[in-house]
This record gives structure tokens, C-alpha cells and sequence, in this order.
């Protein structure tokens, strides 16, 4: 399901190779000529995902970032749609599409996850073309994670700190100290990968990865139970959890919805030209803790700071039938970036313990 | 083709049918699919004023199909002040319709508070039009007033094949009113729904539905066949945008129009 495609074939053989750091970086850098290359990168106190002019800016070893690279360079934040020009006839055109080839190096098993789930709902029965056409044009190198943040709880989502799925990228590297297990999923990324050096990744190399994992798992200090979870959250809409931390703790600033790497709301706006001839139409991310986002004329079905945010959270945490599978990768972003510290997990906890 | 991409459409006929609310018919472009039933919605629009959600007051009808639409809004408004001959811009059909499947062979009862007598206007006239293939059919129809019923001048059409069950809740123009006065759960026992074999279709506003579906469950009919079409804001109409999230539901999509028994009790509805 996920990818739907975008990744096109699967490696045809096996190409699994343990490759020094400096050489994996060597080729990287060679790609720039004919992609876009983005990865993390240290700006002052953080990691940004941006485009790198050069390997040696890279900052693999970061936690975690504010934004997810998926959703940022898969899902602009605001994008136009068409526009539309008023004349003898009214014109409506797409803008061209984006010829970019962009490689996103380094993304986190849970943001290669969170790039799944919004594969749900762009590549869906309406299929969205911007969305498929940087998809298509957009090769991902994931990255597992040697250790958890703070806030991370993706082990308990199965979306970390290991990849575990075998398709919709195209590489993932495990982190060997001097060297990168490089697992090569794609045709695409198998042809264009020649780094020096390499060597065929044997039994002894899996053993390490598999050391690398169980080492990764034992940082982990938040976790989620997510047993009959979505159930827990759906029979106890009235729980005082959901008024309480509503009341008490929420400012509705959108925060939790804009750092998170599934969020896919999104407004539709005109715009209308200085001298009124022509309309820009757009889209850019919209937020559900929004007041007016589920307002119809005649009424708010979300008009309470509560519902608001029992939609954020149960829209992570339960409403699985939309797609199958939970909301959140684990990523904890939501927490880290609330300014007054709303923990989903916690409120999770309060409900499935039935503690008021 | 971009499935946001609008089509052309041009007004061929406004009719005023209450102070506030207007039936357009349209002519679409080739680009509109022909493919429409009973119970989806268009996003109807104009460029530089945005989108809104609009069902389908008539299908084909002569080349044209039908919104009959109330001015509340910034898009609303905005169509309210066009003229025959005007271009406006549309796109879908869109969501799950009426079960017209469903329906067929039993006996159907249709009840419509206020605007949404517009969405089951097509039902009416699929009914009319075969109207064997359907058991006994009624309609309840509720207003707030005498002024503000719907397609007054079709009553008498439909009332040769169909019963016909008016109330207002209150009476305010003083001509004399032969039907009822009261809320629309008052016309349940007018009409007595053979519990196994009937299916009935329920719309208006959240809170009508709300009492109306308990109302038909207290008198023996089962959640699953009782259909319920709902009202969310929405931008996209593709299950996109995220505006008519309901617990999970994408209301563009996956209704409007729902089985009763999968929306009642959620969190956030009326229902």
C-alpha cells in the first residue's frame, strides 16, 4: 500500500554492502550534480533538514529535528493549485510541475513512516499530482536511529528506531561507528550506487545491526501501550482528561499539528490579484486546535477547546479505521514543541489506568 | 487531470424559492462526469471567493443538473447575487449518495428538515419516475415556516404517488395552514413504518436528525436501515483537506450520506 509505487521497482538482487563513512559521503556528494540533495544539517542549537552543498555539512547523528523532512519537501506547507485568470474567457492552468530530482538523506524510521501515512492520503483513490510527482522524483535514504530522544516513543508504534519495512524508500543505512550497513531497496537506487570501497555485507555485519538495535531499544524512556488503545480513547470521550488538560494546559496554537509528520489538513485559499484579473489558488497546512476549522454555517462541530483537542489526540491515538493503522509514529515531536508540555502518551495513560 | 481542477458551468435558471435560498439550474462542461446520483454534492464556486459543498437538488434534467442553495456564506452570498447567463465554476460529483439499492422493493420514508428536502429531491423524483419498484413511500417534510417549504409547486405532483407530510413550527403568515404545526418527530405517527420492510432517509439539520432517527428506532425500526446525510465544512471533497473529519470518517468521502448506525454516538456529532 504505501508508496503505491513511487519507488518504482525493487533492487533486483541483494545489495546489501558495509561501506566506510567517508566513502558513502563521496558518493552522496557525487549525486549532487544531478539531485537536490537534502539532509540534516546543525544550524546554531538544532538539526534542520535543508538542501547540503556538500556532504561534510551533514549532521547524521542528530536527534530529532523540529520539522519531518517527508512531510516538509513531499507536502509544501503552501503550495498553489492553479490560477485562474478573469477575461473574455476564464482560464484555469496548473502551474508546471517541479522537474526537481531531490534526494531526503538521513530521515528517521519514524519519518519514513510518517511519509507512509501521508502516501494514505495523497496517493489514496484521488491521487494528488504534486504530491505523486515528488514523490516520484524523490529518493529516500533513511537512516536507523542509535538512540531515542526525550520524547520519543516510536518503538512502541513499530515505526523505530529501526526501519523495518522493506518498501516505499530506497536505502537505509545503519550506523556502524567507521562504516554505514547500506541496504539498498530500489532498482533505481541500485543502479546509481557505486561508492568505493564497499564490501558485500555479511552475517557478521546483520549480527552488528541487530546489536546496533538492541542498543537503540534500551534508550527508550517513553513508551504507549497501545493495547486496546484506540478502543480505550474511543469509549471515554467524556473522561476529565480531555476537559482538564483542555482547560488548564492547551493555548490552541496549532503547535502539536504543525510539527507533526502526518498532519495532512490543509485550507484552500484564493487569492485575488492587485488588479483583480487573475486568482492564485493555494493550499498550505491548517490545524484542527484551529477555532474555525470545523465551523459550518450554523454551528462549530469542534467549537470547545476539548473537542479540539480530543480530535488531535484521538486522531493519533485512536480513529484507526481511517487508514488501518495509528496516527503517530512516535516521533514525539507533539510534546517537545507544546510550549506548556501536553504529553498525548500521558493522557493515554490517565485513560487506559481509568485514573480521572 | 488535477482532481481539484473545476469545471465550467453556466446559470440557465434561477428561481427564488424562499427569501433566502435559490434553485440554479447549470450547464456543465464536457469535462463534468455524467456519472451522478441521488445524495452527492458538487463543490460549487467561483474563483477569488473559494468552494463550498452543495448536494445535487436534480440530476440530468435536460442537460443541466440542480443546487438549490441558502445564502449564508462568503460563497453562498456570492452566487446569490449572480444572473442567468453568469459562469460559475464546479467540480465532483463527489461521496456516497443515497442507497437507492437499499431502498428498492421496500417501502421508503423520507424525511427532510428545512434545506434538506434539496438532497432528497432527486430520491423524489428516481421514486416518481419508477415508481414500482418501490413500496409504499412518504415523506415527511418539516419547515420553520409557511415561507420557508421548498419546491411548493411540485407538491402536488409528488402527492399523486406518494403520501406527502407537512409541518412548520410555527404558522406566521395567518393564510390558513391545513397541515401540522410542531416539530417534525411530531409527523412520526402519521406514518407507520412496517418495521422490517422499510428504509428511510433522514436530513436536515444535526440536532432534527438526532431526534428523528430515536424517534423511528422507538416506533421498531433497526439503525441499519435508517440513512442519515451529514453536513461538514470541506475544501477538497477528496478526503484531503481534513476539514470533515468525524472520528475518523471523511464525510466528503465516505458519506454524506451514512448508515445511521455508523455515526450515532460519536464524539463531536449530534447523532
Amino acid at each position: 500500500m504505501y508508496g503505491n509505487g513511487m519507488t518504482g521497482a525493487p533492487a533486483s538482487r541483494i545489495s546489501d554492502f558495509l561501506v566506510p563513512k567517508a566513502s558513502f559521503f563521496r558518493w552522496l556528494d557525487s549525486l549532487r550534480e544531478s539531485f537536490s540533495v537534502v539532509g540534516p544539517v546543525a544550524e546554531e542549537d538544532r538539526t534542520v533538514f535543508r538542501e547540503i552543498a556538500s556532504a561534510d555539512e551533514l549532521h547524521m547523528e542528530y536527534a530529532s529535528t523540529m520539522l519531518s523532512p517527508g512531510k516538509v519537501y513531499l507536502y509544501s506547507p503552501r503550495e498553489d493549485l492553479f490560477r485562474i485568470s478573469f477575461g473574455k474567457d476564464l482560464t484555469i492552468e496548473e502551474p508546471p510541475r517541479s522537474p526537481v530530482q531531490r534526494i531526503i538523506a538521513g530521515i528517521h524510521a519514524c519519518d519514513t513512516h510518517a511519509v507512509f501515512y501521508l502516501d494514505r492520503t495523497f496517493l489514496g483513490a484521488f491521487r494528488d499530482p504534486l504530491y505523486e510527482n515528488r514523490r516520484s522524483n524523490t529518493m529516500l535514504i533513511a537512516l536507523n536511529c542509535s538512540a531515542a530522544s526525550r520524547n520519543c516513543f516510536c518503538s512502541s508504534m513499530g515505526a523505530g528506531p529501526f526501519l523495518k519495512a522493506e518498501k516505499g524508500y530506497d536505502m537505509l543505512l545503519t550506523d556502524l561507528e567507521d562504516a554505514y550497513l547500506v541496504e539498498i531497496r530500489t532498482e533505481r537506487c541500485r543502479v546509481l550506487f557505486n561508492a568505493d570501497a564497499t564490501q558485500s555485507a555479511d552475517a557478521e555485519v546483520f549480527r552488528r545491526k541487530e546489536e546496533k538495535e538492541r542498543s537503540a531499544l534500551r534508550t527508550f524512556t517513553k513508551t504507549i501501550n497501545t493495547d486496546g488503545l484506540d478502543r480505550a480513547l474511543r469509549e471515554n470521550p467524556e473522561h476529565p482528561v480531555w476537559g482538564r488538560t483542555a482547560d488548564e494546559r492547551c493555548l490552541s496554537c496549532a503547535n502539536c499539528v504543525m510539527v507533526c509528520p502526518t498532519c495532512f489538513c490543509h485550507d484552500v485559499v484564493d487569492e485575488l490579484s492587485m488588479d483583480m484579473k487573475t486568482v492564485r489558488r493555494y493550499r498550505e497546512w491548517d490545524a484542527c486546535q484551529d477555532a474555525r476549522f470545523a465551523e459550518v454555517h450554523g454551528g462549530n462541530f469542534r467549537a470547545r477547546r476539548t473537542a479540539r483537542l480530543r480530535q488531535f489526540v484521538t486522531h493519533k491515538l485512536d480513529q484507526t479505521h481511517q487508514y488501518g493503522v495509528f496516527g503517530t509514529v512516535g516521533c514525539g515531536r507533539c510534546i517537545t514543541w507544546c510550549p506548556t508540555g501536553i504529553d498525548l502518551t500521558e493522557m493515554a495513560k490517565a485513560i487506559q489506568t481509568r485514573k480521572a | 487531470m488535477h482532481p481539484l481542477k473545476p469545471a465550467k458551468a453556466v446559470l440557465k435558471n434561477i428561481r427564488q424559492e424562499t427569501a433566502d435560498v435559490k434553485t440554479y439550474t447549470v450547464q456543465v462542461d464536457g469535462a463534468f462526469s455524467r456519472e451522478l446520483s441521488p445524495g452527492q454534492f458538487n463543490m460549487v464556486g467561483y474563483p477569488g471567493v473559494g468552494e463550498a459543498p452543495i448536494s445535487f437538488s436534480s440530476l440530468w434534467e435536460d442537460g443541466c443538473i440542480g443546487h438549490t442553495v441558502r445564502s449564508v456564506g462568503a460563497v453562498t452570498a456570492f452566487i446569490d447575487k449572480l444572473a442567468e447567463g453568469d459562469e460559475l465554476l464546479l467540480r465532483g460529483p463527489y461521496g456516497k449518495g443515497w442507497p437507492m439499492d437499499i431502498a428498492k422493493g421496500r417501502d421508503l420514508l423520507l424525511v427532510a428538515g428545512g434545506l434538506g428536502l434539496a438532497p432528497l429531491r432527486p430520491v423524489i423524483r428516481e421514486v416518481l419516475q419508477s415508481r414500482d419498484s418501490f413500496g409504499t413511500v412518504s415523506l415527511l417534510c418539516g419547515a420553520r415556516n409557511e415561507k420557508n417549504l421548498l419546491f411548493t409547486d411540485e407538491y402536488e405532483a409528488w402527492r399523486k404517488k406518494i403520501s406527502l407530510f407537512l409541518t412548520v413550527d410555527e404558522a406566521v403568515t395567518g393564510e390558513p395552514w391545513g397541515h401540522s404545526v410542531g416539530l417534525i418527530t411530531g409527523l412520526l405517527d402519521r406514518v407507520k413504518p412496517d418495521t422490517a420492510g422499510t428504509c428511510a432517509f433522514v436530513v436536515g439539520p444535526e440536532i432534527m436528525m438526532r431526534f428523528v432517527c430515536r424517534g423511528l428506532m422507538l416506533r421498531g425500526m433497526q439503525p441499519a436501515d435508517i440513512f442519515v446525510s451529514l453536513e461538514r465544512r470541506m475544501k477538497c471533497g477528496v478526503a484531503q483537506c481534513g476539514h470533515c473529519q468525524h472520528a475518523g470518517f471523511f464525510v466528503c468521502r465516505d458519506g454524506p450520506v451514512f448508515p445511521y448506525a455508523q455515526v450515532t454516538g460519536l464524539m463531536d456529532g449530534m447523532l
